[in-house]
């Protein structure tokens, strides 16, 4: 019976939603907006495809010597990942689904109090817990429905285009929607829990938005500041000793999502005629050892940050060279791009901070609801 | 537990404690008593009328026995449940009219009553004939509106109808009369009455005597979260109006000039010519006619001065 309950209360949150006008807006918004970034980046994949089949060729047809010596030894191009193309999404994710999980989370409870429909709901035979349960329940139905169309959409894309996923494509594919879904519940937390604290939809609303751009903006900026403040002093270069000649390879990359770029570089620096100078080698370490240390503080801040969790999470399914390189940007270049599960155990902390945040938000939601004076 | 053993032990509780009791009920809200050691006793099929002035308590007693809130002390129980140990099992039986009723603009008045009727576990056959059988009651069969575009009036009569969706034992009606024209006020008075002859316990909580008084057979009277009286509307009348005891008042008027009149239960006289008020510790209405008679007066009226219930109600509110 209590199961009962918790599925009326959630069956009517979720009819609501759907049929609201203010979810139906964003969400075609978003979609639409979507398709169009899908659409470019299905151009993109299928230039990188070509290039990478004209390689393919180019390497068939040359002579079995260039493949064993010479500078290719050993390399063979890579096929790009249709995962590419969801970095169009990922980065409306972080706006549009944002502001899509606050619009169907600001007035959930409040709206409830200013109509006065909560008394009316409360005097019937169902306990505070299930309608709150029920609440957030609905909501994330809510989303898992504007989720799973906006994939069933990028799939259709892809098929109308004639890309079709491989098995480890199409399980990647989920796991983005997943990890979407949970960008979006923090944000849906969030504003569920402001609902229920605040006596008007208004000031929840003003209350989420003070909290979004103090998490995606803010707090990226504190953490930045942090690391430069905890690290101690950055390490001055030897005066002596010759600056050393670059040599080998410089790997840059560069990677968007949403309002925020990451550049990461990597270098390996070797004396020309000498051998390593001691100095020099020393100078290289400690600015390894600060720049590291920069970047755990900087990176346990933006463990609070939804934005900064779903990019690298997100990022290591679209695109796991380059997370790997921006989670250890002094580490190794990764030879080959990462599997699926490597990419994953690599932001471990950050999917745990994608499930631990909307729990501590819905956990303070259910407190808030269970104290809440009805009077 | 067997369905009979349920409704046999229900049945005896209510005997020895009335459909609605509460004993030493109190709430306190940041450290100010809202309801203050409220006993209260309400039987079976009574029309009880909660009177008392804005803020005396009235809703917080009424949320307390509805289940939505917990006292801060003290028990109420309805039908012998105790309210704050089992809430579902009272929010089962009963039906509550809140103060200012609302309810979910989106959606249709039949939509938001199927959404609370649902709780009670009703088929959807169950629920659309109960539905339409209300809807019918409240007079808003046919009306496709969303409950969002009603009148105050139209909200008021929808809430009368979800507060009757379960076909309740008990039912709750806090200012029932607030937002209704003068043909709703007389359709809900009828509408009252017919579910009290049905055997229904009816507890209404108004600040209007006058509404009260329409329907209501006993009252209380809540002042600053006390209960100041109980009773039949001239039992809690007659209680008010002599707090020093059980005064009585006699008028009397006389054809010749009043004499002088001597009975020890006389506390004091009011003269004016042919005409007194008299105060007395008991009715000697029977003495003071034979002594009149005896000394030959023509009497021309002689009566208990009733209190003036408004007026004492009044004096009740304003202190």
């Amino acid at each position: 019976m209590a199961l009962d309950r918790l599925l009326n209360v959630a069956r009517k949150e979720f009819s609501d939603h759907i049929t609201s006008r203010r979810f139906v807006i964003i969400l075609a918004l978003f979609l639409v907006i979507s398709a169009i970034g899908m659409h470019t980046g299905i151009g993109s994949y299928n230039d990188r495809l070509e290039s990478y089949n004209q390689q393919l060729q180019y390497m068939e047809e040359s002579d079995v010597q260039i493949k064993v010596v010479g500078p290719y030894a050993g390399w063979m191009p890579e096929k790009p990942s249709i995962m590419l193309i969801f970095n169009a999404m990922m980065a409306y994710m972080t706006t549009l689904g944002a502001v899509l999980a606050i619009a169907i989370g600001f007035d959930l409870v409040s709206k409830e109090k200013e109509t006065r429909s909560l008394k009316s709901l409360l005097s019937h035979p169902v306990y505070r817990d299930e309608i709150i349960n029920g609440k957030a329940l609905g909501g994330i139905a809510a989303l898992g429905f504007a989720m799973a169309l906006a994939l069933a959409i990028s799939l259709a894309m892809l098929l109308l285009f004639s890309i079709v996923p491989t098995l480890e494509e199409f399980v990647a594919i989920l796991i983005f929607g997943v990890i979407s879904l949970g960008f979006l519940l923090a944000y849906f937390a969030i504003a569920l829990t402001m609902s229920t604290v605040s006596r008007e939809s208004g000031n929840a609303l003003i209350y989420t938005l003070v909290i979004f751009f103090a998490v995606s903006t803010l707090l990226p900026v504190l953490g930045a500041m942090a690391g430069e403040a905890l690290a101690g002093e950055m390490p001055e270069p030897p005066q002596t000793a010759p600056m050393p000649t670059p040599m080998g390879r410089t790997v840059t990359g560069t990677a968007s999502g949403g309002s925020f770029t990451t550049t990461s570089s990597q270098s390996v620096v070797h004396r020309v005629n000498e051998g390593p100078d001691p100095e020099w080698q020393q100078y290289e370490e400690d600015m390894k050892a600060y720049i590291e240390k920069r970047l755990l503080i900087n990176d346990v801040t933006n463990l609070l940050s939804p934005q900064m969790n779903y990019y690298k999470a997100a990022m290591a399914v679209t695109n796991p060279r380059m997370a790997a390189m921006v989670s250890s940007p002094y580490g190794p270049t990764p030879e080959e791009t990462p599997g699926l599960a490597e990419a994953l155990s690599q932001v471990w902390m950050n999917i745990a901070a994608l499930i631990v945040f909307p729990s501590v938000f819905f956990a303070a939601a259910y407190v808030g609801f269970m104290r809440m004076d009805i009077r | 537990m067997s369905k009979s053993l349920v409704s046999a032990t229900s049945n005896l509780a209510r005997a020895e404690y009335g459909m609605i009791q509460t004993e030493n009920l109190t709430k306190i809200y940041n450290g100010k008593a809202a309801v203050d050691g409220l006993n209260l006793t309400v039987g079976e099929g009574e029309i009880f009328g909660f009177l008392g002035p804005n803020g005396a308590g009235k809703s917080t007693t009424i949320l307390m026995l509805t289940g939505m809130i917990e006292p801060t002390a003290g028990r109420c129980l309805v039908n012998g449940i105790e309210v704050a140990k089992d809430p579902l099992a009272v929010k089962r039986i009963i039906g509550y009219l809140p103060e200012d009723v609302g309810f979910y603009g989106n959606l249709t008045a039949e939509q938001n009553l199927d959404y609370f009727a649902r709780f009670y576990g009703m088929d959807a056959g169950e629920r659309s004939e109960r539905i339409a059988e209300l809807l019918n009651l409240v007079h808003l069969d046919g009306v496709t509106q969303k409950a969002g575009e009603y009148s105050r009036g139209m909200k008021q009569r929808l809430g009368l109808a979800q507060a009757l969706i379960n076909d309740p034992a008990v039912l709750f009606l806090d200012e029932p009369t607030a937002n209704l024209d003068p043909e709703g006020v007389r359709e809900y008075r009828d509408l009252v009455l017919a579910l009290a002859a049905e055997g229904k316990t009816i507890f209404v909580s108004s600040h209007i005597l006058s509404e009260v008084r329409a329907v209501c057979r006993t009252v209380g009277l809540l002042a600053k979260g006390k209960l100041v009286a109980q009773g039949t509307l001239e039992e809690v009348a007659r209680t008010l109006a002599s707090p020093d005891g059980d005064t009585v008042r006699i008028v009397i008027e006389t054809r010749e000039r009043l004499p002088d009149l001597d009975d020890p239960e006389i506390i004091d006289i009011e003269r004016n010519g042919n005409r007194a008020v008299i105060r007395a510790t008991t009715d000697i209405r029977d003495r003071l006619a034979a002594t009149l008679l005896e000394q030959g007066l023509h009497v021309r009226e002689m009566r208990l001065e009733e209190p003036d219930i408004e007026d004492i109600f009044m004096a009740v509110y304003q202190r």
